[in-house]
């Protein structure tokens, strides 16, 4: 009995590993690459979802198609960020928050004029689900969360080191004067990192929206985790923020299962200020932005 | 999708069409509010969510409160000792924010000049008490947890929630009394425990034993796996929901579906079901108790019941807002049936008058039958109306009315208890102040 218990809460820390990471590595890679701090983050998120609401529960387009529209809808709304409120304030990351959060405003406003208040309903991808024992199962949504978060932060890590586009994100990333030097253009970098950033979270979104409540409210409790994620894992460090994902994921769902949501939020808050205390900087952290 | 930004909409053509009828329909308008304008009206205050997390439970209502005025002025609005008074509804989105909810209460007062002001309560009565305090104007909410002893122009006319739930607990032990074991989750806010201690109070009551304590998330909660690998972890008989908001209980029977659970759930609303039915089955959803009907059943067309037309408004309801129909849409229509009997009564829309009138004799109307103005014992003020609420199940995919049990007999039986257990989470009236 305990053994089922444990792994099928095992099951559910994968699964919201999964997911976290996806919108924490996001997120991480803006601020990396651009110093801004993206409070519309979790809007991106949910605008993923939305256009799954849209494509594939209102238009009845395949699901895939859903997500890689949404994927491609988020990261364009991503570009749309930097050329319009990050670009013209590059030497002023204060302004360039401020701007984030009146941008998080704005999409919550767009998707409660277009869509209502209410939560929309997705219909179910599909409601097989893998049976490991009586009470050890996997939804099989959940499972292509899993497989995708796997994929798409491979093809992530593979980019960022084996790509000359990867290696000039991480030289900004590092010093972008130094990298600006080096003919590498900033516009140019900072363009793919917000399209990735936020594809990531409009993938993330988009995958989920069968799965949770969408509403226009809903990025908020997903960008409270990736900024707890991110200052655990070290602000700026990629492989910090799936660490921590993962790290937060499981002591969640874990502290969820034996004791109590509540008690989960509160231990996941501790577990930032320990971190903070006994290493400012974060598990992966520089004293740098890096 | 795109119910606000049609895609079709700008060719020339079309555009033109539209602003010539948005003419017409604007003069024709404008001759109707000159019309109108020589009749007398009432205004009343709808101050509630009707945008951000908890509209859900603002906006139904305020859109069922149009279906009544419409109705109540066709058939010669309020008669009142001076004559005949149409009646409109004057809408303020308070958010859910206290501070909101203040600005509002005293907008609708002081500009409106409204008579009567409807809220949704909770977290937001703080925010417009000092304007009842300050200005006498009479104010209902749907969550009696707002009462208190000196809250004497707050009325809860139309739900005393969390009581009712004890009527689905006691009809589950009557019906199905081989079930002996449950489990519970709630939301942790102001909403979430009064309901846990009621559950813990009706399950006690009726021989139900809890195998673990009640389980309480973070409202910020958006994965329900943990929560229900917890749940379901002691192989309980009953799934306990409490008033889980519709964005937590739709998940949850999710996630209890896919992880195989077959035994019973009890929840106090299960707003679009039928959206649950389709992401789990309609077998896993069979037997589902809850306390909300939808107003097409024939059960709310027996004697006894003062709400006019149930399925008419059903039906209305659901042709003008395909889909909507939830736990309030005739909740704040309902509270508007009393408020219009008492003024009738008076005579008068005065707040001071139509509250004197409403709670005369200490009974009244309440939409599923003859009630008691109850509540000095739990709220410290005999302000709530109570008496038969409806127990639902959903039998085949659609919900049923199985009988009205009686909250009072419950209560004068079980009391105690449930003041034990509402003490125990700080949830009564004085612990509140």
């Amino acid at each position: 009995m305990m053994v089922e218990l444990l792994a099928q809460t095992g099951l559910n820390a994968i699964y919201a590993a999964s997911y976290i990471s996806l919108i924490a590595v996001g997120l991480v890679l803006i601020f990396g690459v651009m110093g801004v701090i993206n409070f519309a983050h979790g809007e991106l998120y949910m605008a993923g979802a939305y256009a799954v609401v849209a494509l594939y529960a209102d238009l009845g387009f395949p699901f895939l198609v859903a997500i890689a529209a949404g994927l491609v809808f988020v990261g364009m709304l991503g570009l749309a960020m930097e050329r319009a409120l990050f670009r013209p304030l590059r030497d002023n990351p204060l302004g360039g928050l401020v701007a984030s959060i009146g941008f998080l405003m704005v999409l919550q406003a767009l998707a409660v004029m277009g869509f209502g208040v209410r939560m929309e309903h997705v219909p179910p991808v599909t409601q097989e689900v893998i049976v490991f024992s009586d009470k050890v199962r996997l939804a099989v949504p959940r499972l292509y969360v899993i497989l995708a978060a796997l994929v798409l932060l491979s093809a992530l890590w593979l980019f960022l080191k084996k790509t000359r586009f990867g290696w000039a994100l991480r030289a900004s990333a590092q010093d972008p004067e130094a990298a600006a030097l080096q003919g590498i253009s900033i516009t140019q970098t900072a363009r793919i990192a917000m399209f990735i950033g936020a594809g990531l979270a409009g993938i993330a979104g988009a995958l989920t929206a069968p799965l949770v409540s969408v509403n226009p409210h809903m990025g908020h409790s997903v960008i409270v985790t990736a900024f707890i994620v991110i200052i655990v894992g070290g602000v700026g460090s990629l492989e910090g923020a799936v660490v921590a994902s993962v790290a937060y994921a499981f002591v969640h769902t874990f502290v969820t299962t034996f004791w109590d949501g509540v008690i989960a939020d509160i231990v996941g808050l501790s577990l930032m200020l320990v971190v903070l205390i006994v290493r400012p900087t974060g598990l992966f952290g520089t004293a740098d932005r890096a | 999708m795109f119910r606000k930004f049609g895609l079709s909409m700008f060719s020339r053509r079309r555009f033109l069409g539209d602003a010539l009828a948005a003419m017409g329909a604007a003069s024709a308008s404008g001759l109707t509010t000159r019309v109108l304008a020589s009749e007398k009206m009432i205004k009343i205050g709808f101050l509630a969510p009707l945008t951000g997390p908890v509209a859900a439970w603002g906006k139904p209502g305020l859109d069922g409160c149009q279906i009544w005025a419409e109705w109540i002025n066709a058939a010669g609005g309020v008669k009142l000792a001076d004559g005949n008074y149409t009646v409109e509804f004057v809408g303020y989105d308070n958010e859910y924010d206290p501070a909101k909810a203040r600005t509002g209460a005293t907008k609708l007062v002081r500009e409106d000049g409204v008579k009567f002001i409807m809220m949704l309560g909770g977290d937001t009565w703080p925010g417009a008490q000092p304007v009842a305090d300050k200005t006498g104007m009479l104010f209902s909410t749907l969550l009696p947890s707002d009462l208190g002893p000196d809250t004497g122009t707050l009325l809860a006319p139309a739900e005393v929630h969390p009581i009712y739930n004890v009527t689905g607990v006691e009809w589950l032990a009557e019906n199905k009394p081989d079930l002996k074991t449950a489990v519970m989750c709630a939301q942790d806010d102001a909403l979430g425990l009064p309901s846990v201690a009621t559950y813990l109070a009706a399950f006690e009551a009726a021989g139900i034993e809890m195998q673990d304590a009640p389980l309480l998330f973070d409202p910020a909660t958006t994965d329900f796996a943990p929560v229900v690998t917890k749940l379901l972890s002691t192989n309980p008989q009953i799934v306990c929901l409490d008033t889980c908001y519709s964005d937590y209980v739709h998940p949850i029977a999710e996630q209890l579906f896919q992880q195989g659970y077959e035994g019973q759930i009890i929840s106090c609303t299960a707003d679009f079901y039928d959206q649950m039915i389709e992401k789990t089955s309609v077998e896993f959803m069979e037997g589902f108790v809850f306390q909300f009907p939808d107003f097409d059943d024939p059960a709310l067309n027996a004697d006894g019941i003062n709400f006019a037309n149930p399925n008419k408004f059903f039906e209305e309801y659901n042709k003008r807002h395909p889909g909507e129909w939830g736990a309030v849409s005739w909740e704040y229509a309902a509270i508007m049936d009393l408020w219009k009997a008492a003024a009738e009564k008076a005579g008068s829309a005065e707040p001071d008058a139509v509250l004197a009138a409403m709670k005369e004799g200490g009974k009244g109307l309440h939409a599923f039958g003859e009630a008691d103005w109850w509540g000095k014992d739990l709220f410290g003020i005999d302000n709530a109306l109570v008496g038969n609420w409806p127990v639902v199940v959903i039998e085949g995919g659609k919900a049923r009315i199985k009988g009205f049990k009686s909250i009072p007999e419950w209560y004068a039986k079980h009391g105690d208890l449930l003041k034990k257990h509402m003490a125990a989470y700080g949830q009564m009236w004085d612990q509140r102040a």
